[in-house]
């Protein structure tokens, strides 16, 4: 599915760009996706060095992806290669801060969600995983990769 | 005294070649590891491993802190007469420790 | 399809279906730990045979052999569900009269694991005593519960992910058929619960404190669904 609206989109996508997609996907579900959560664009580089860290992004713990200096990556979730061609920037950036709301069943954590969880240890109460600029230099790294 | 297995034969026949394994228990604590407030816990391993057999050495390791805690060390010897075997550990903050095991010959 | 394989699984089906973590071990640590002069949890075996007498066991007990079969039908009800650790503490504070040793000391480790070794080869077969229901059904719940920050269940990934890979590691199906056991991560023996909060903390939550019948819950439930397969103790892990 090809992005729609001007890039890289940073506002709430209009309605005539909601309308775009409807009409691009050929009538398949319509996703919107989130928009920013910061209003600034966010840091590739920074982008890639938090989801290369097993600290930080944990992305790895999960996602292979084309990091050839990253050993032991996962394979419980798609490769990460290519996902800026499939996926839009609001698409992804839903998908970091609360991938729940598309899938309940799913093993992605929610990186901006501090609501409905257990137990949180102390360390990591009141927190989310990801701050709101480091989501936003993930999704800046993650639409950079097309293929 | 730390507590130790160690596997051979009690026979063996003259010239045969037997097999010795033996596993202490240990901490091997390299003193590069950061504990929890930030200092640095010392070294703390076995440096030395020697096997005499009748007060001959047959057997002998220096050991690194690369190696893992509760070392196993398995060695092969020529069984060539009857007598004791001793084997000694000796490591950080004056660590020593004597085994001492007999082997029939015939 | 794993649900309704596990649901099969409860209601005693084959143990055949479900795998140990011993087949995911390289062969190197699979020889290690076969070999009992090379499985470094004989030593805290040894040290249980000592304790045995030492600490009195063989007073009422007799010889540790008569501990055959022991283990593998644990975890039980007694006034309470109870494991085989809080078994050995109670048998020290209620009929020898002293201080038990404290959970996950060397101690109780060595004395779990001597008592382990007697049902090595033994089939997992915690009692079918209906007491032990409500424990059963709060095991299965927070097996299946999402927890801390990452707000992930114990359920997602050794039931619907295992085989796959976390980072490098397989993920197993966690059948806990050989603790206590040794630990290369650890360099030294553990208990099942030692392990459960390695994987709560894992998952950024807050782990249950030594002792809580919240694990004593999770490991009832686990030994009924490894039900059938053999004991290992004292296995050894990566």
């Amino acid at each position: 599915m090809r992005r729609t609206g001007s890039a890289p989109s940073r506002r709430m996508p209009s309605a005539r760009a909601a309308l775009l997609v409807l009409l691009l996907a050929g009538g398949a579900r319509a996703e919107e996706g989130l928009p920013s959560l910061t209003g600034e664009p966010g840091d590739a580089a920074r982008g890639r060095a938090i989801v290369t860290s097993r600290q930080r992004g944990l992305c790895l713990l999960c996602h292979a992806g084309p990091f050839p200096e990253e050993r032991f990556q996962g394979d419980l979730a798609p490769s990460l290669a290519g996902v800026g061609a499939r996926l839009t920037e609001g698409q992804l950036r839903l998908r970091l801060v609360d991938g729940r709301r598309l899938n309940p069943e799913t093993i992605m954590p929610s990186y901006y969600r501090t609501e409905g969880l257990v137990r949180v240890g102390p360390a990591w109460q009141g927190r989310p995983i990801l701050a709101a600029g480091e989501i936003e230099d993930v999704v800046a790294f993650l639409v950079t990769l097309r293929d | 005294m730390a507590r130790v297995l160690i596997n051979l034969p009690r026979t063996a026949r003259r010239g045969e070649v037997i097999e010795i394994r033996t596993l202490i228990q240990h901490v091997m604590e390299t003193g590069y590891r950061p504990r929890a407030d930030g200092s640095v816990a010392p070294r703390d391993i076995i440096t030395h491993f020697a096997c005499l057999y009748n007060n001959e050495e047959v057997f002998a390791a220096e050991l690194a802190p690369a190696i893992a805690a509760n070392p196993f060390l398995s060695f092969s010897l020529v069984a060539a007469e009857s007598g004791i075997l001793a084997f000694t550990w000796t490591g950080d903050n004056g660590f020593e420790q004597t085994e001492t095991r007999s082997l029939t010959v015939t | 399809m794993r649900r309704l394989a596990l649901a099969l699984l409860l209601l005693g089906a084959t143990a055949e279906a479900r795998e140990s973590s011993f087949a995911l071990m390289s062969p190197e640590t699979q020889a290690m730990q076969r070999e009992d002069s090379a499985n470094p949890g004989m030593l805290w075996v040894e040290e249980g045979r000592a304790l045995w007498d030492s600490a009195g066991c063989a007073g009422c007990h007799g010889d540790v052999a008569g501990m055959r079969g022991v283990a593998a039908r644990y975890p039980a009800f007694d006034a309470a569900p109870i494991d085989l650790a809080g078994r050995i503490a109670q048998c020290q504070e209620a009929r020898q009269h002293r201080t038990p040793f404290p959970r996950e000391s060397e101690e109780a480790l060595a004395l779990a694991a001597v008592i382990g070794l007697q049902s090595r080869g033994i089939p997992v077969n915690p009692p079918d005593d209906p007491r032990l229901a409500p424990a059963l059904a709060r095991g299965e719940a927070l097996y299946r519960e999402r927890r801390g920050q990452l707000d992930l269940s114990c359920a997602q990934c050794h039931d619907a992910n295992a085989g796959r890979h976390l980072a490098g590691s397989p993920i197993p199906e966690a059948h806990p058929t050989g603790y206590p056991l040794y630990r290369l991560e650890w360099q030294g023996m553990g208990s099942l619960q030692r392990r459960l909060r390695n994987c709560m903390t894992g998952v950024r939550s807050e782990p249950y404190a030594y002792g809580a019948p919240e694990y004593v819950a999770i490991e009832l439930f686990l030994m009924r669904r490894a039900a059938g397969m053999a004991v290992e103790t004292p296995a050894v892990r990566p």
